[in-house]
């Protein structure tokens, strides 16, 4: 500290201090203030939603746990495997190997399908990208939001639990709502 | 023949004046300037553009209509627009008219992400399609072979697969059919497109109408990293990018290199790497157990390797052509240094006089490999690129038909390129020698000895004698190929000296472009040479400590006790040598033979101790030098699977075991080792070598190379032996002859069985037909195969395949066979 020199040393400067009356308003009258707030909300009914027995309903279009779609008419995949989604995919979390379709026992409708379809869950943002880039709408956003899990490697969704109907626990939001 | 000089010019294109190559194409020219022209026919490395698609429509002043780029060459003072309304109006037409017929099904197209097609439409085109009509169809996708599929839907009709077809690999099997809408690629008469060259439509197709079935759906671009190395399989050495997606090789791509392979590969190169992941392939060491080999852990395999120790003095190390230069190093020190044991060889055709080699290596008389395309003349000694070097018959086609070079042949079987010869030779299997010492006494006048020397060897006196003189007519630059099995057996050193004669009367040493190139039988055949693989030489063509015993003295030795142990780094000699008879009583002689190899043969089933997984070819790590000198790295695109271990690490820690210290095992550590050892190569660094290898000729180094003699003169050859009712044995090793072949399950349909060639004379004397179960006898020995009539074998010899575990013929090249009908 001794060769501390003068310019190396920057004085704070304060305001003047504060007299009775100022300190007493700085103790009593924020607090009022303060409190103001809260006892206008003492008769409001509580906001609080009884999660998970109660759910906030989403919009239609929000973004949740993907869907993979199959043709109703046929049963077979729309997937075709051609990996445009992974592509779009900013997370870089789908991985699709595709493989060729037995033309007597078909999994898509195409030449190709995905044998290894997966989208780890754990990476996705949410972003509805690969929805977009899909050229047959095989994936789409669905609603649900509760994916946690105790392990990170169940988080990897596989094509079968995709392909599968999702448990639909997520309420939708009415027009009016 | 002098190489064209190239002569600047300057042109304007799109109002920026730019500095092109006198006569370079438009489309190669604007580049310099930035302007890229979309093209889909153009591909210089097929010769003279066609203009097919016209895709590359550019507006020249001073010509009223629109011209192609691809076929318009540069003239000085030329003002170019490509970005006129015309022009951009041309382009999306074009563009429109080859959607007219296109299925546009990317999602399940193999070429998506990675097409022109896509490319173009997107930066040409126009963006939506008046097209409302029914296309064209096509059944689809239909096997062009069993390695290609095609899809005539998506042909864009540009030409390049048939233009491969009939100018570059001249095997003249794709044709285009019909006419108009109705046009379509096929073979004439649908029969499968099998060639040696066949994959490599598949990389110049610009859409995916030509897939690979191999990596048919396998992944997208984005799924994969491209590795470079270099392929493994022949000398050619090409240099190849391998598909990676999660640790597997998916597929291999050329990588372009114009002193190695011109951008092509052949399909053994391209489809091979399926061997790495083939459940064939030996990833386990196997430890001999009793009768069998059992799969044992590393400890218990070095344990037993490393029993080597108590065979010092009395242990052969045979390394095989697929060696790099540095485990060929490691190997050499630990065998003389370590376990004093000189036997050491990597020639399976028998020794050369160091001398010799030194001269042969002289840097003055080595052609390279564009001197193929650019000579007036090349001579095939003994030596068929086909099945030797196959990319180099590509080079050898290309100058033949592009620059009117001269071929000439002289061999004991039909070569490919016999049709293309202005003169072919044929003298008896194993006669090459007599051919080299005829030739050489004709140019130098003495017709006399000449005439004797070629009917010793089976050959028309009268038709050496042309040779000679088209070789004294024959331009400048001269390049002889000739093949290892040249140099084989006791008359090796009297063809060395006849080729070195040669080479002096014919002036090949004071010209850039002439010169001699040898093709090895190893795909490293000169590296491990050079770096003293031989028993007869120290690195780098030095004086050795002491003298070994050769390939085949070794397998006597063994086979009498003198050698007790043998050491065979990726080499099967039961499979590499002509003649795998004494090899394989050796093999059951020896009390210790450690193996690396990918796959057991019988012979190191029945008889090795220790087998070590030998690495895949994407999974090496090291240099090799190629036929004209150049050092190319082979660099790991995947790691090792299963429980592989590099070869280096494996002999190192032998090395370890019994004590012996080398200094080096792997990486960049071993490469300088190496440089430091070869003399000639001093300096040399990986980097130095980077991914397009260097050719040590052309470094300072090269004066290290010890100069050497022709040495004393040796005795002439012996002469054929005249046929008398048996037929003279030959024999060839066909590119499809290899261990990965066999195992790589898109090539298997070509694997080899045991073949016999035979002419239609002979094979009619003995009353078989072609197809026909024969069996050959010689001294003793028995072999089964199938008679394949060939006109142009000539009467009295025949030849079997090689390089199959089958061939257990006890007879070597030139002796007399029994042909008898089954
Ligand atoms: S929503 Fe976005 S981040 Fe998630 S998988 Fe699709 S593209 Fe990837
Ligand atoms: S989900 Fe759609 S975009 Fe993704 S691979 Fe399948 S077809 Fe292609
Ligand atoms: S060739 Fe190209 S444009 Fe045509 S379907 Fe295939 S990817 Fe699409
Ligand atoms: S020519 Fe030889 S080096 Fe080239 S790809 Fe074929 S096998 Fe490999
Ligand atoms: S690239 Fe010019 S016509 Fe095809």
């Amino acid at each position: 500290m001794a060769d501390l020199r003068d310019e190396d040393v920057i004085a704070v400067q304060r305001g003047p201090k504060a007299g009775v009356a100022r300190g007493t308003y700085r103790a009593f009258g924020e607090t009022l203030r303060g409190l103001k707030t809260t006892l206008a909300r003492v008769a409001e009914k509580p906001l609080t939603i009884q999660y998970p027995e109660e759910k906030t309903p989403v919009f239609p279009r929000f973004r949740g746990r993907h869907k993979l779609h199959k043709f109703e008419d046929s049963g077979l995949e729309k997937c075709v495997g051609c990996s445009l989604c992974a592509a779009a995919c900013p997370a870089d979390c789908i991985r699709v190997v595709a493989a060729e379709n037995d033309p007597e026992d078909r999994v898509s409708a195409g030449e190709r399908y995905a044998a290894v379809y997966e989208i780890n869950m754990s990476r996705c943002i949410f972003c509805g990208y690969c929805e977009v880039a899909c050229p047959f709408d095989a994936i789409t956003m669905g609603h649900d939001y509760e994916l946690s899990d105790l392990n990170r490697s169940d988080l990897i969704f596989t094509k079968e639990m995709l392909l599968a109907e999702p448990l639909e626990r997520t309420p939708l939001r009415t027009e009016d709502e | 023949m002098p190489r064209p000089t190239e002569k600047t010019i300057t042109f304007t294109i799109d109002g920026r004046e730019v500095e092109a190559i006198e006569g370079a194409m438009l489309v190669d020219a604007a580049r310099g300037g930035d302007i890229e022209i979309p093209v889909f026919c153009y591909e210089p490395k097929l010769g003279a553009p066609v203009g097919a698609c016209r895709m590359c429509l550019v507006e020249i002043e001073g010509i009223p209509k629109l011209q192609t780029a691809c076929s318009t060459p540069v003239r000085d003072g030329m003002v170019v627009n490509t970005g006129t309304e015309r022009v951009k109006g041309a382009q999306q037409s074009v563009v429109e008219f080859l959607l007219v017929n296109h299925p546009l099904d990317c999602p399940v197209c193999d070429k998506g992400g990675e097409c022109p097609l896509q490319d173009i439409s997107f930066g040409w085109g126009r963006g939506n399609s008046r097209f409302i009509e029914p296309k064209r169809h096509f059944v689809k996708p239909l096997a062009l072979s069993p390695l290609i599929a095609i899809d005539r839907e998506r042909c864009i009709l540009c030409y390049r697969g048939v233009r491969f077809s009939q100018e570059i690999a001249e095997d003249h099997q794709l044709v285009l059919l019909e006419r108009g809408a109705s046009t379509f690629v096929a073979t004439f008469d649908g029969h499968p497109y099998v060639a040696p060259f066949s994959g490599n439509i598949v990389e110049l197709c610009p859409v995916g109408a030509l897939t690979s079935r191999a990596y048919r759906f396998r992944a997208r671009p984005w799924d994969i990293e491209g590795s470079g190395s270099i392929c493994s399989l022949c000398p050619a050495q090409c240099n190849v990018t391998f598909t990676v997606r999660d640790e597997r090789v998916l597929r291999v791509l050329s990588r372009d290199h114009d002193g190695v392979d011109d951008g092509w590969l052949c399909d053994k190169g391209r489809f091979a790497y399926q061997a790495t992941h083939s459940d064939e392939r030996l990833t386990t060491p196997l430890v001999r157990d009793g009768e069998q080999l059992r799969p044992a852990t590393w400890e218990r395999a070095l344990a037993v390797a490393a029993g080597i120790s108590r065979h010092a003095g009395s242990a052969a190390a045979l390394i095989g052509g697929e060696t790099s230069n540095e485990e060929a190093l490691l190997l050499s020190r630990l065998m003389r240094d370590g376990l004093d044991s000189y036997d050491i060889d990597s020639r399976s055709g028998g020794v050369l006089p160091l001398e010799l080699l030194r001269s042969l290596a002289n840097p003055a008389l080595q052609a390279t490999v564009p001197d193929l395309e650019f000579a007036n003349t090349v001579l095939l000694l003994d030596a068929d690129p086909v099945d030797d070097a196959p990319i180099l018959d590509l080079r050898i086609r290309k100058g033949a038909r592009r620059r009117e070079m001269q071929v000439l042949v002289a061999s004991g079987r039909p070569t490919a390129l016999d049709a293309r010869a202005a003169e072919a030779v044929r003298h008896a299997p194993g006669s090459g020698a007599n051919i080299a010492c005829a030739l050489d006494a004709a140019l130098s006048g003495d017709t006399q000895r000449s005439a004797t020397l070629a009917r010793d060897g089976g050959a028309d006196p009268e038709a050496v004698v042309r040779l000679a003189n088209l070789l004294r007519e024959a331009g400048e630059d001269i390049v002889i190929v000739w093949g290892e099995r040249l140099t084989d057996g006791p008359s090796g050193a009297a063809a060395a000296q006849a080729l070195l004669r040669i080479a002096d009367q014919l002036g090949l040493a004071s010209r850039d472009g002439a010169g001699l190139l040898e093709l090895s039988r190893g795909t490293n055949g000169r590296g491990l040479r050079e770096v003293g693989a031989l028993p007869n030489s120290a690195p780098g063509f030095g004086e050795p400590q002491r003298e070994g015993r050769g390939w085949n003295e070794i397998a006597t030795a063994a086979a009498a006790g003198q050698v007790t142990a043998l050491w065979l780094l990726g080499s099967d000699p039961a499979r590499d040598a002509s003649n795998g008879e004494p090899w394989a009583k050796a093999l059951a002689s020896a009390g210790l033979v450690i193996a690396h190899a990918s796959t057991l043969s019988p012979e190191l089933g029945a008889h090795a101790n220790v087998v070590f997984p030998a690495e895949a070819g994407a999974e090496r790590e090291g240099t090799v030098t190629s036929p004209d000198g150049r050092i190319q790295r082979l660099r790991p695109a995947i790691g090792h699977g299963g429980q592989v271990m590099p070869t280096a690490a494996v002999i190192a820690a032998i090395a370890d075991a019994v004590g012996f210290e080398p200094g080096f095992s792997t990486g960049s550590k071993a490469t300088e080792a190496v440089a430091e050892a070869v003399g000639f190569y001093a300096g040399l660094t990986s980097d130095e070598i980077g991914g397009r290898g260097i050719r040590w000729q052309e470094r300072d180094a090269a004066s290290a190379l010890p100069a050497g003699t022709a040495g004393e003169t040796a005795a002439p050859p012996a002469a054929a032996a005249s046929p008398n009712g048996s037929l003279r044995l030959g024999t060839y090793r066909s590119i499809w002859a290899s261990p990965e072949v066999e195992i790589s399950p898109a090539l298997k349909f070509l694997s080899r069985s045991a073949t016999v060639e035979i002419s239609p004379e002979d094979a009619e004397r003995i009353g078989i037909g072609n197809g026909q179960r024969v069996e050959l006898g010689s001294n003793g020995s028995q072999l089964e195969a199938v008679a394949q009539l060939r006109s142009d074998v000539p009467e009295g010899s025949i030849f079997i395949e090689s390089g199959l575990t089958s061939v257990g013929l006890s007879a070597t090249e030139g002796e007399l066979v029994e042909v008898t009908a089954k």
